[in-house]
């Protein structure tokens, strides 16, 4: 007897069964599907915010700067002198671009609190002030082939450039063509020279994608605006170097040592922690890490709702034996070997829990696009996944199936007829 | 060497004091073509001596040899294969496989030989049809009478033409009309020189066969 034949007899007996072969396959149909639905969630998740990590860039570190308020050291000296003096100093900058070996740039970028004008008009974009190397630090691009970047010229002759994120250009002058066109801030007019880009969406913080903000030179801010600016919001005078510093690395290797000498550093010469360090290599490794212990999660779940399907497989598939004993005995009785008995009972269990795999991976689906719906989570049902349950179904169906289908093989024909 | 041959075969089930010698050793030969009986009160061993025949059952002592063959020593794949190929069984309740059409279950033991699919289907129709039951190929066990579900299984019997035909009691659950109608595809079975060997209850039949074995308590009293 061929593998054909016997899968053929397989079906004929699983379709006469249809309706309790769906129910005996019931615990592989809800294992699977919650299986594929939970890994489409932690794959969506980790896409999302491996994402989001990824565009600050893992060979950079981001130092922050934070007013500590009114509780805070600085903050409290300053609370009568009506000045915020706080964060990254000129002196932190100059320090951390010489005597940090593994730093290649530290770039600052300065929020300048000024509200900016196009004909007349206010917008809530932010100005800041930051240096050339910004632009390779961020991973952002130029915009066009007309446009530029800024430069050291620009602050060296004191030229009143900038450059727009394309979000900022579109806000600011929609379809048309910003460049050369010009805006005020702070009571100064600046020629735009270019639009910035940032194809992945990166962000200063929450509030402040790359592409919505509107750059000027460091030095020229400096020139123009002082070392001293009015909070709008707290009506106070503020001084900080730099809001934000972008640290880029030489050696991607020696950046945990970087960064333990940045907080050692830092840690050592401010008074309060007016200063924040975010490292996307850390926070890349703490996502990672959630994930390993999310999947750990996954696969117990996976594991044990397999186990009971699989003991339900088994359970149905004796049940059926037994039931069809007297039937076992005719096909021996007829010339049926042993293991064309085993292999029958085999495929059987083994079809049953493959069409609970493809079942459960339906119900994954809807469950993943009901939760991308409703929950407004991403969702990826990825083709590993989609194998992995597919397998695994059939294996469970290989294991659980063999007991039963061995004991189908081993009855005594004469006793089996005798039922 | 005739068709079947046992020498010295005799059975006993259990041990100690539970044991029961179901049959005490026994010679007989059976040739090929013939048309045999076996008789017996119930229990005096029957069924036991069919299932030694049909290799369902090892015999405790003796040896049998079938178309030539000593078929003692044989693992259980080289029986099942001579079961498949050399014997064919008819039983008193019929045993069709009553979640396959008829035509399936004459396939059956075509499939075990590994028969190609169009062969064997129109092997199976061939010998419906010879059966009377030509029109009835797609129709399960379940929507036929008794007398057409034994001849579904004779010919599910007879699907690999096998010498030697073996029926416990193939008559039991049918009526005087429709035994009759079956001892008559025996005949036909033997003229075309298959070896027919039936246990039956009926002495009517005696005067059908060419021969009869009585069996009492495990013991041949005539041959
Ligand atoms: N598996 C078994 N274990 C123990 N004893 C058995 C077994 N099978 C049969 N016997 C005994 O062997 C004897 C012969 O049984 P067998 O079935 O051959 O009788 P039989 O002639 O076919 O009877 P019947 O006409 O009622 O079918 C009986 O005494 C029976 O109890
Ligand atoms: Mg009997």
């Amino acid at each position: 007897m061929n593998f054909l034949h016997t899968l053929e007899m397989t079906v004929q007996n699983l379709a006469c069964h249809a309706f309790r072969s769906i129910l005996a396959s019931l615990g592989v149909v809800l294992g699977v599907g919650a299986v594929i639905a939970m890994l489409a969630v932690s794959e969506g998740a980790r896409g999302d915010s491996l994402k989001r990590i990824q565009t600050l860039g893992v060979d950079n570190i981001i130092i922050r700067s934070i007013l500590t308020g009114p509780n805070g050291k600085s903050g409290d000296s300053a609370g009568k002198s009506g000045l915020d003096s706080y964060g990254i100093t000129t002196r932190d900058l100059e320090h951390i671009s010489s005597c940090f070996e593994n730093v290649r740039h530290a770039v600052p970028v300065r929020h300048l609190h000024k509200t900016i004008y196009t004909n007349g008009r206010s917008t809530d974009l932010k100005l800041m002030g930051t240096t050339p190397e910004f632009l390779d630090v961020s991973r952002s691009t130029i915009a066009g082939s007309r446009g530029r970047w800024l430069t050291d010229q620009d602050s060296e002759s004191l030229s009143l450039v900038c450059v727009l994120g394309t979000e900022a250009a579109q806000q600011l002058f929609g379809a048309t063509d910003p460049l050369g066109k010009s805006i005020s801030a702070g009571g100064f007019s600046f020629r735009v020279v270019g639009v910035l880009a940032n194809r992945q969406g990166a962000q200063m913080d929450a509030s402040s994608p790359l592409e919505n903000i509107v750059y000027i030179h460091y030095a020229t801010a400096k020139a123009l605006f002082g070392n001293f600016l009015m909070s709008p919001e707290s009506h106070r005078l503020i001084q900080v170097a730099a809001d934000y510093v972008y640290v880029s690395v030489k050696e991607t290797s020696q950046l945990p040592d970087t960064v333990a000498r940045l907080r050692a550093y830092l840690g050592a010469t401010h008074d309060t922690e007016d200063w924040m360090l975010l490292v996307p290599l850390e926070l890349l490794q703490q996502q990672q890490a959630t994930q390993r212990m999310f999947t750990i999660v996954t696969g117990a779940i996976a594991g044990i709702s397999l186990l009971v399907g699989g003991i339900g497989i088994m359970n149905i598939m004796l049940a059926n034996i037994y039931e069809r004993t007297k039937e076992i005995g005719t096909l021996r009785a007829l010339g049926g070997k042993k293991r064309t008995i085993l292999l029958n009972f085999m495929l059987e269990s083994m079809a049953l829990t493959g069409c609970g795999g493809v079942l459960g991976l339906l119900l994954g689906f809807v469950i993943a696009s009901l939760i991308e719906r409703y929950a407004g989570m991403q969702t990826i049902v990825s083709p590993l996944s989609v194998a992995a349950a597919l397998v695994v179904s059939v294996l469970t169906g290989l294991i659980f199936g063999s007991y039963p289908a061995w004991k189908a093989a081993s009855l005594n024909p004469i006793e089996a007829l005798r039922r | 060497m005739s068709l079947i041959e046992l020498k010295d075969i005799s059975r006993r089930y259990g041990d100690g004091d539970q044991a029961v010698q179901a049959l005490y050793p026994l010679d007989l030969s059976i040739e090929a073509g013939q048309f045999t009986a076996i008789l017996g009160t119930s229990g005096s061993g029957k069924s036991t001596l069919m299932n030694i025949l049909g290799l369902l059952d090892p015999p405790s002592t003796g040896a049998y040899w079938l178309d030539g063959r000593n078929v003692a020593g044989l693992d259980d794949n080289q029986i099942s294969e001579i079961r498949n190929r050399k014997i064919g069984i008819v039983f008193q309740s019929f045993n069709l496989f009553s979640h396959f059409n008829i035509l399936e279950n004459v396939c059956v033991p075509m499939r075990f030989a590994g028969m190609p699919k169009k062969a064997m289907r129109d092997r199976a129709g061939h010998l419906l049809d010879k059966m009377g039951l030509g029109n009835r190929l797609t129709h399960r066990p379940t929507q036929l009478s008794g007398g057409q579900c034994q001849r579904v299984a004779i010919a599910r019997a007879l699907a690999n033409n096998p010498p030697v035909l073996l029926a416990d009691e193939p008559t039991g659950n049918l009526d005087e009309k429709t035994g009759q109608a079956v001892i008559q595809i025996f005949h036909e079975l033997v003229s075309a020189h298959c070896s027919v060997i039936m246990i039956t209850h009926n002495p009517e039949y005696e005067q059908e066969v060419h021969r009869a074995i009585v069996l009492h308590d495990g013991r041949v009293t005539r041959s």
